[in-house]
């Protein structure tokens, strides 16, 4: 065992380590409850360093054949486990810091929340090493008990059981699709271990498996219409637990994605325009939503289903390279899907990590209610912004590097042949391009309004800003996401060597036209260089300030403040400004289709209160006695309300059925026992 | 003059009486035009107006000098809400049963606050505004609030509204108009005859003519003064290049709010015509000056023969220039069916002038209690139009600049054949009270006049302006934050008129 | 359709002041005194005094006073009255030189230190305004006026006068303003949104009173609900009387305030 099997086995032994400190010592004080992220982070950070030797081409691998009975082989990490090692835990380490520090602050009461955070990262770390069958499977199966956990960890909140149940809910039926995908190929071919799959011959079988297989990690991302869950599991996670979930822990879908690609090859052409035609909705249907929620962490959970529609189009057009056989297409679709999944899990982790907190401090997380979060708690305040100009794909961030290759994969379409597919791809390039903007509005709407906006007047909550774990966690991942955008060639080296199992490094390498300049893997088509932007767009900033100084003079530090200027009125009680509400409303009304937007105008008796039979008489009195009215907005989910709510009833009415199996008598189990063993021989004696 | 001023009085006290009495006048076709209060040695009086066909009624009754409350006529008649407000702000009375008692001109706690109380010699020297008794404008969920005013965008009086709004829709519209309040009312008293016509001059200065006129009348009434015809003419010549200069106005403001810049320059220059025109007949750009009691100052100073020409080309330019605006099919589109104000609305509240005809509602004091000329003129009414929204308030417009200038021509041509003689008649009285009204362009304006030993004790200018604001609040069904400028400028009202 | 229509009547915008304008020296301002010392001034002093409803006519008494006629421009609300009784000593002044730098200035005829104060002011309002020459920006405030004075400042839009071609511009924020206009006799449910609008501007600032309302209160004060004009709220550079003051005479204070003058 070289160093790099050492730290991973440190990295996994730290994390168990950090489960222990928790489920032992608890949170009998602040230091201690801090104490389990820190040894987190530090495991983290030996995970993150034995990706790295994985990526370089160094062994890491844990457990040769045979020890424990698992099987034929252990946990070891190739390039893509190292590549996505990296990534994951080098979120995971800046995210444990801030845990760290949020614990410290209060954080919470109870024990256990450490252990699962640790649970969680564990099963991340063993599913991306996995490799066999059962490992990946018990490691999936963990991380939905994780994710249950985390989700219902708050119990005792309003929503909370239900999010618990729902996240719980698609865990499972992703497990079982993983699992019905798995062992069907290892029946094909004879053995658990994954890279043998790869032999399985063509047909029916090895289809259906890889069909379920996507089934299975698209559920873990959140493609439509699986993405149901995503906002209430997201939003009901204590405090930085959604980072983790969120940030870190949705990589493992897209290494399993990635995986399926590279050890069984495309899939039918069929499903890949599925595929594509589902990412593309998922981006419209997620930022739409997100321009439009009243709370913040359903905001920062939609524009999360957002990012698997725009992650999974990438990989859609890897697919169709795949196809194809050009294998430059595979670069180039897999290097944006990568570099977005990079940004994404930068970001989404700092703007989960900037957010937690809030919602227990104010009670609610209303935007209107949290507006002016920069002038409470700077380090927040900060953390969204950055958080949120990435993901708006706003230069100088990585965000828009990535939005950028993904939109000149997508732009590849014209060098395919084949009608299907290019209709498929240019469907997806306009659902991209149209998220793009959405993106702009969602998050202009958060920083502008919500971070940089006036705080309530009156007494508001005290907010108490990060120190220091906080504050790394801020740093690091706010760093990320501004440097990775200047160091995008040395990412883009990374990711190449990354991506060799499935398309050789040289040629996603073929991305860096020069040092500094990339192109979309093809040459000839189109340029950038985002560190160049790095040094021209401060310089420009720079020569701007200078001119302004210089033409002004002192003039420019000579203020006198005076009020807002609001055309003098009198005043008014209550909002006098511009709300979050109101900001999105025109979004609401473009979007109505997609939306079922519905509004309702109501009168208010003076009272105050609103009663059917006062506002409809009140409604014909001349506009100039009824005081004031009310106005009511309201979206719905037209995925939720269309596909899962009719299915509800019959799916409650076969569990009350089932239930009538569990009788409670001995006898009828024994019954139902021997009446398994005897199918189950039947069935084996019939395939024999 | 041929219509009457009738006046009725009812036992002191006996408020409800007098509410049944208003009430049922208006059940039988009067409009109600008006209610303001009087503070007298006997107690606060009542005066209701109403007109009709034959005149102008009053009807009045008496409160005990210690009553601070009386039963609210807006529950009846939903015209008086805000003339209840004004008497509240006034006297400090409180109309109770009122659906919004709060202060419209002058925001004051509701005990113990200083009142100007017009009637009585004498009063407070200053009263500043409280605005901590402005009313609590809660809104409800999902709205705020835009507050636009006092001081806003354009040259424009001064006046607040509080667009509640979700942030596209206007569902709701409050007005503040206590900015502008100068008293004008509490300035009169004390005021010789001729002082009083100065200032009724300065209450709404673009329908300066008008005020002068209803003023003038109310004296002559009390004076039974006959105004000698040549004085008559000249009279009615200004009011109506009056009419036509607010009329102009009104186009220029909505060519603006439509950005048709060249329209908006047309517009502006034809208004710039009409009121040089009125400054080379008298000196004043507004027709100050002209009007006295009992007749005119002096005929005007452009001879009929240039008047007829000069009106003739200033006619066939406008007439082109309209014709060219109301087929402009972007303009329409921004006028129709905004702010529509609905026939049964226009009747039961008594909307005055071309908003009042916009809806179907036409009760022209030129027509039907006619003065100075009019009854001898030739008056060509318009048939009202139906809808009520923008569009046809505009169509109303153009219809009385046309009726305008064919009285226009008409005036001129009987001035050149008018007999030389006395511009005005003796009017000089010590003691009276009467009521005068004259056709502004944004409707009738009523002066209520009481004179004591030479001044004036009351004299209460009602312009329409006050009377026809409040509909401002029911216009908005359905409309977006950019209409607002249309239908604004569509009912073309002064500021200065409402808050006197 | 509209550009066409535009074209019909060629050029009606006036030159002034770089031309003469007929109109504009035809203006007719506030009453004036053109015989100081009028044969029976003696007894008849306080019967001139009683002709004006503002009490603008008064007598220069006192040891400066020279027992001449004296009439306060910032108070004559234009009723013509001292013209059509007494029209050997007052008449109308013509011409749009409405406008003084300093209250006292719009005291006719004028006292023996004002042209050099006048110069003082003028200089002074100059090295303020350098900046501004070319370009201004105007913002206005109603205190309390009864419409006419809007309507004259609008005039300055249309083609006749055309202020844009000078140079000045309205503008709909106090936060770009150089010049604020206010009009009205200082309704006090205007004074605090008056001296916000005023805070609200940048320097340099400069403010003209437009209309006697304004300068001094006009008809309308002494009320309870109006405080004599608006110097009493925020501090004035140029004072315009006129009851409308004509738009030439606004333009004529413009230019005067930004030191365009001669």
């Amino acid at each position: 065992m070289t160093g790099f099997s050492d730290a991973l086995a440190a990295g996994l032994g730290l994390l168990a380590a950090a489960a222990v400190v928790d489920l032992a010592a608890g949170a009998r004080s602040r230091m201690v409850a801090s104490l389990p992220y820190l040894i987190g982070a530090a495991g983290s950070v030996c995970l993150t360093v034995g990706g790295a030797g994985a990526l370089a081409g160094y062994q890491a691998r844990l457990w040769s054949a045979g020890v424990l009975g698992s099987g034929t082989a252990g946990l070891v990490a190739d390039r893509l486990s190292g590549l996505f090692l990296v990534i994951a835990f080098g979120a995971a380490a800046w995210v444990s810091l801030g845990f760290a520090g949020w614990a410290h602050q209060g954080g919470t009461a109870r024990r256990g929340l450490a252990a699962t955070y640790a649970l969680t990262l564990g099963a991340v770390a063993v599913f991306l090493t996995a490799r066999d069958a059962f490992t990946l499977l018990f490691a999936w199966e963990m991380l939905t008990l994780a994710f249950y956990l985390l989700a219902g960890f708050e119990r005792e909140k309003p929503g909370r059981p239900q999010a618990a149940l729902i996240t719980l809910a698609f865990g499972k039926s992703s497990g079982m699709a993983l699992l019905a995908g798995l062992l069907l190929l290892a029946a094909r071919s004879g053995s658990l271990t994954v890279a043998s799959f790869a032999h399985v011959p063509p047909g029916m079988a090895r289809t259906t498996a890889e069909a379920l297989l996507m089934l299975g990690f698209v559920v873990k991302v959140g493609l439509v219409p699986f993405q149901v869950w995503l906002p209430p599991g997201y939003a009901a996670a204590p405090g930085p637990a959604r980072a983790v979930m969120a940030g870190v822990a949705v990589n493992v879908g897209f290494y399993g994605l990635w995986r399926t690609l590279a050890v069984l090859g495309p899939p039918p052409g069929w499903l890949i325009g599925l595929l594509l035609v589902l990412a593309a909705l998922t981006a419209v249907l997620g930022i739409a939503h997100a321009a439009v929620q009243v709370g913040l962490l359903r905001v920062i959970a939609y524009s999360s289903v957002e990012n698997a529609g725009l992650i999974l189009a990438g990989f859609g057009v890897a697919m169709v390279g795949a196809a194809i056989g050009d294998r430059l297409l595979v670069a180039a679709g897999l290097l944006a899907a990568t570099l977005q999944m990079i940004a994404h899990t930068a970001a989404k982790s700092l703007l989960f990590t900037a957010a937690a907190g809030i919602e227990s401090v104010f009670g609610t997380d209303d935007l209107d209610a949290v507006r002016g979060i920069a002038r409470l708690s700077r380090w927040r305040g900060i953390g969204l912004a950055i958080g949120g100009l990435t993901l708006a794909g706003l230069p100088p961030t990585a965000g828009f590097v990535s939005e950028w290759f993904l939109l000149e994969a997508l732009m590849q379409q014209f060098r395919v042949p084949g009608l299907g597919f290019r209709l498929v791809l240019a469907i997806a390039g306009a659902a991209v391009a149209l998220t793009a903007g959405f993106a702009g509005v969602t998050f202009v709407r958060l920083i502008g309004m919500v971070v940089l906006g006036q705080p309530r007047s009156g007494d508001h909550p005290k907010l108490r800003d990060y120190r220091t774990g906080g504050r790394a966690a801020i740093v690091g991942l706010g760093a990320a996401c501004l440097v990775l955008a200047a160091l995008t060639p040395l990412e883009i080296r990374v990711v190449a060597a990354g991506l060799s199992p499935i398309v050789p490094a040289p040629l996603t390498s073929g991305a860096l036209k020069s040092p500094w300049v990339l192109q979309p893997v093809f040459a000839g088509f189109s340029i950038l260089s985002p560190s160049w932007l790095w040094i021209v767009m401060p310089a420009l900033f720079l020569v701007v300030v200078l001119l302004t100084l210089g033409l002004s003079g002192r003039r420019l530090f000579r203020v006198r403040r005076v009020p807002a200027w609001r055309s003098a009125t009198a005043g008014v009680t209550g909002s006098a400004r511009y709300t979050v509400f109101g900001f999105a409303n025109p979004t609401r009304r473009v979007l109505a289709t997609v939306l079922h937007t519905r509004t309702e105008v109501r009168r208010i008796a003076p009272g105050g209160s609103a009663t059917a039979a006062e506002s409809a008489a009140g409604a014909d009195r001349d506009g100039a006695t009824a005081a004031h009215v009310g106005y009511t907005s309201d979206v719905i989910e037209p995925v939720e309300q269309y596909l899962y709510r009719p299915l509800l009833g019959p799916l409650l009415a076969l569990g009350r059925a089932a239930r009538r199996l569990q009788s409670g008598r001995l006898d009828a189990y024994l019954a139902y026992m021997l009446i398994a063993l005897v199918a189950v021989l039947a069935v084996v004696i019939a395939l024999a | 003059m041929s219509s009457d001023v009738m006046m009725g009085a009812r036992p002191s006290g006996d408020v409800t009486a007098l509410w049944d009495d208003v009430v049922a006048a208006v059940a039988e076709g009067h409009r109600f035009a008006g209610l303001f209060g009087t503070a007298r040695p006997e107690g606060l009086v009542l005066t209701a107006h109403l007109a009709g066909a034959e005149g102008v009624t009053v009807a009045e009754t008496v409160l005990p000098v210690t009553a601070t409350s009386y039963p609210a006529l807006t529950r009846r008649l939903g015209a008086a809400f805000w003339y209840e407000r004004e008497i509240a702000d006034m006297f400090g009375v409180i109309p109770q049963g009122h659906p919004r008692p709060e202060p419209l001109l002058l925001p004051q706690p509701a005990e113990g606050a200083l009142r100007p109380r017009p009637g009585e010699p004498g009063g407070p020297v200053a009263i500043e505004p409280d605005p901590r008794a402005l009313p609590l404008h809660v809104v409800g969920p999902g709205l705020f609030t835009i507050p636009h005013g006092p001081v806003r965008s354009g040259v424009m009086e001064s006046i607040e509204y509080l667009v509640e709004t979700p942030g596209e829709d206007i569902p709701h519209l409050n007005m503040r108009v206590f900015y502008k309040h100068r008293g004008l009312e509490k300035r009169f008293e004390g005021m010789t005859a001729g002082d009083g016509l100065l200032l009724a001059e300065r209450v709404e200065g673009t329908a300066t003519v008008a005020h002068a006129l209803a003023y003038c009348h109310a004296l002559e009434r009390i004076a039974a003064a006959d105004v000698p015809w040549a004085a008559a003419l000249v009279r009615v010549l200004h009011a109506e290049l009056e009419r036509l200069a607010c009329h102009l106005d009104v186009a220029v403001r909505l060519a603006d709010a439509a950005g048709l810049a060249v329209a908006t320059a047309r517009f502006g220059r034809h208004k710039e015509t009409v009121l040089r025109l009125v400054s080379r007949a008298c000196g004043s750009r507004f027709g100050r000056g002209v009007v006295v009691p009992g007749g005119v100052s002096r005929l005007p100073l452009v001879s009929p023969a240039d008047l007829l020409s000069d009106i003739g080309r200033l006619e066939g330019a406008v007439t082109a220039d309209a014709t060219a605006l109301m087929g402009t099919a972007s303009f329409l589109d921004r006028l129709r069916r905004t702010g529509p104000l609905s026939p049964e609305r226009a009747r039961e509240h008594g909307a005055l002038g071309p908003v009042g005809k916009a809806s179907g509602y036409s009760d022209d004091a030129r027509d039907v209690r006619p003065y100075d000329a009019y009854p001898t003129l030739v008056l060509q009414q318009p048939a009202p139009w139906p809808a009520g929204d923008a569009l046809d308030r505009l169509r109303v417009r153009w219809d009385e600049v046309s009726q305008s200038f064919h009285l226009l021509r008409q005036v001129a041509g009987e001035l050149a054949q008018a007999p030389a003689g006395p511009l005005r008649a003796g009017c000089d009285v010590a003691d009276g009270r009467s009521v005068g009204w004259a056709e502004a362009p944004q409707g009738e304006v009523l002066y209520d006049l009481r004179l004591e030993g030479g001044r004036l004790t009351r004299c209460r200018p009602r312009s329409a302006s006050f009377h026809n604001l409040v509909l401002m609040h029911e216009l908005f069904a359905g409309d977006i934050l950019t209409d607002f400028p249309f239908i604004e400028a569509s009912l073309g009202l002064s500021m200065a008129g409402v808050t006197r | 359709m509209w550009a066409l229509r535009g074209l019909r009547d060629g050029v009606v915008t006036t030159r002034w002041p770089a031309r003469p304008d007929p109109y504009a020296a035809a203006v007719r301002g506030p009453a004036t005194v053109l015989d100081a010392y009028p044969a029976d001034a003696g007894a008849d002093g306080e019967g001139l005094g009683a002709l004006c409803p503002t009490g603008a006519i008064s007598r220069a008494e006192g040891p400066a006073g020279d027992g001449g006629i004296r009439l306060d421009q910032g108070k004559c609300v234009q009723c013509g009255r001292c013209v059509a009784s007494r029209p050997d000593v007052f008449g109308w002044s013509e011409g749009s030189a409405a406008a003084a730098l300093w209250r006292p200035g719009l005291v006719v005829p004028e006292v023996a230190e004002t042209p050099e104060r006048l110069a003082e002011l003028r200089d002074g309002l100059r090295a303020k305004t350098a900046a501004l020459r070319r370009s201004v920006h105007l913002r206005h405030v109603d205190a309390g006026s009864d419409g006419t004075e809007e309507w004259e400042i609008l005039a300055l839009l249309n083609p006749v006068y055309d202020m844009h071609r000078l140079g000045i511009f309205l503008t709909a924020s106090p936060r770009h303003a150089d010049i604020l206009l206010v009009t009205g006799a200082g309704a006090r449910g205007m004074a605090e949104p008056l001296r916000l609008t005023y805070d609200a501007m940048p320097a340099p600032k400069i403010v003209i009173a437009v209309g006697t309302d304004a300068v001094s209160g006009g008809l309308t004060s002494p009320s309870y609900a109006t405080s004599g004009g608006i110097g009493a709220i925020v501090p004035v550079d140029v004072w315009l009387p006129g009851s409308p003051p004509a738009p030439f005479s606004i333009l004529h204070a413009l230019l005067l305030a930004i030191g365009r003058m001669p």
